[in-house]
């Protein structure tokens, strides 16, 4: 009997080490008040820990004298989702196919995901504060901001998966002499069609969150409610609505989880 | 195969008439009229709608025609304060997150183990940061570490659902292998499912700490420091020159630690792959 050879080891731990080795100085650098880090203040926490068990302590009772206040706003909320959602659907079609290798083998791609880059960068409350000082306060920045945040996420996914589907139907579409407007119209669009469609069901899920961010700035929904129960300190208040949010996102959740599974 | 079964005439083959689909047309018309109602209820002011490209090239030259660069090593002090709070906030969050997600996973944890976790990061996701940071900062006062503390606990929620998805897409031959062997919940975890999952969750936990760093700018709202805290004094002042700098420095900080953690997270998936096809 031959004894069996078990090829040695890969020799991995020095490159482990200087990985933990670099995880460990910029957890240092960051957590080092005399670097210009931010200060862990554990003590704090014991001596006030008090504070903010009594603060959640009055969440858990909640105050449902609120409820009827919130269905006009829970319904604004709703309402600015459900048009940010379908106005970022209708466009981000074009611009993920725009943004994708084998829908457009132009340069005009380059540009197309280098604007969108800049789009992603922003953060969903900057767009917010600054729509809300340049057009005032309503339901009308919020929508701006749902479109442009939403936009981002769905057109980088949906034009990535249109990169990495299966690019043989369109190679056909090509031999066949279809041009690439027909190709992507026939072709394209259908096979990306699942990823779309369950994408955009999970922005519309991002929108009914991002909501309660919104109303701090005054761009309508939920969150001004958030902030004005906040301001007067009820916090039973602030748990209902908390609930509400969570049994809405709860219940859009399963309504996409079944559709995606009808639309696969 | 004769010859005779084969058509005479091209225009004998017919194509199949298209399937009605009545459904699928149902579920068209419901959506468009949501969305109609959606719109109908908004009542949103189309007058402003038509002067929006205006305003909005208005206050983008106010914002970038002449920045005001003399605010710039003040952004960037206080986003380095922000992409601080990301990183403590990843730091604290994600072991957290994963120790929890682990046992959340389909055929790892029991199954009232798994609803009550499931339910927790439900919870946790429902709410959103700014409200957990109103909670935290009576404790620890307005201090970064409040930030930190409010992306740490804001992220478990969703960073734990990711894990469990994770590890349930991960092939359960070895799972059931140790199992089989007599191996407890600790054993299969460590033994079956991590060494599969390692390289992805990794890859999430970095993906954390990119995502923490866009969230931090938003806590800035409540006064915890870092760059959201400028940005929101700047815009409630209307100093527009100001501002500009500020989303200058955002967008490009954000792109180049998504770029810079984008490169890492392809290397640590696509990495480990290569590694197992050349020692076999």
């Amino acid at each position: 009997m031959t004894p069996l050879a078990v090829p040695p080891r890969p020799r991995t731990w020095p490159r482990t080490v200087a990985v933990l080795a670099l995880v460990v100085a910029i957890t240092v650098v960051t957590i080092t008040p005399a670097l210009g880090g931010i200060e862990i203040d554990l003590a704090t926490i014991a001596r006030n820990g008090h504070f903010g068990a009594a603060r959640i302590e009055k969440m858990l009772h909640p105050d449902l004298s609120i409820l009827p206040r919130t269905w006009r706003p829970l319904q604004e909320t709703l309402a600015m989702a459900v048009v940010g959602a379908a106005a970022s659907a209708a466009l981000a079609l074009p611009l993920s196919l725009w943004a994708a290798r084998p829908t457009n083998p132009g340069v005009g791609r380059r540009v197309v995901r280098a604007v969108l880059n800049v789009v992603r960068a922003v953060p969903d409350l900057v767009y917010a504060t600054i729509l809300v000082a340049m057009i005032g306060v309503g339901a009308l920045p919020g929508v701006l901001t749902l479109v442009l945040f939403d936009l981002g996420v769905v057109v980088k996914l949906v034009s990535e998966a249109v990169d990495s589907a299966d690019p043989t139907y369109l190679e056909a579409g090509h031999a066949a002499g279809g041009t690439q407007a027909q190709v992507n119209r026939v072709l394209a669009i259908p096979q990306t069609w699942p990823v779309y469609a369950s994408q955009v069901l999970y922005s519309l899920e991002l929108n009914v969150r991002i909501s309660a961010v919104l109303g701090l700035v005054g761009a309508g929904g939920i969150g001004r409610l958030i902030d004005e129960m906040r301001g007067f300190y009820r916090y039973g208040a602030l748990a209902v609505i908390i609930v509400e949010i969570l049994v809405v996102v709860l219940l859009i959740e399963v309504a996409s989880n079944v559709l995606r599974r009808r639309l696969r | 195969m004769s010859a005779s079964v084969l058509p005479t005439k091209p225009d004998a083959v017919v194509a199949p008439a298209r399937p009605g689909r009545p459904l699928v047309r149902l579920a068209q018309l419901v959506t468009g009229a949501v969305v109609l109602a959606a719109l109908w209820q908004l009542r949103l002011d189309w007058t402003t709608v038509a002067g929006l490209p205006a305003s909005i090239t208005h206050y983008l030259r106010l914002m970038f025609a002449a920045p005001d660069w003399s605010k710039l090593p003040y952004a960037l002090q206080q986003t380095w304060v922000s992409v601080q709070m990301a990183w403590v906030g990843a730091l604290l969050g994600v072991p957290v997150a994963t120790v929890l997600g682990i046992p959340a996973a389909h055929g790892v944890g029991p199954l009232w183990l798994r609803l009550v976790l499931r339910g927790i990061f439900a919870v946790l996701r429902a709410v959103p940061e700014v409200v957990i940071a109103i909670v935290i900062l009576t404790v620890t006062g307005l201090t970064p570490f409040t930030g930190a503390l409010a992306l740490a606990i804001g992220g478990i929620g969703t960073h734990a659902k990711w894990t469990y998805e994770t590890i349930e897409a991960v092939p359960d031959g070895a799972a059931e292998a140790v199992r089989a062997a007599g191996g407890n919940l600790l054993e299969t975890a460590r033994w079956g499912l991590w060494p599969a999952a390692a390289p992805e969750l990794m890859s999430l936990a970095l993906y954390r700490f990119e995502i923490n760093v866009r969230t931090s700018a938003i806590l800035g709202l409540i006064g915890v420091g870092g760059v959201g805290d400028l940005l929101t004094g700047y815009t409630q002042y209307r100093t527009w020159d100001a501002v500009g700098v500020l989303i200058l420095v955002v967008v490009v900080v954000t792109m180049a630690i998504d770029a810079a953690s984008g490169a890492i997270r392809q290397r640590i998936t696509k990495g480990a792959r290569i590694r197992v096809a050349g020692t076999d």
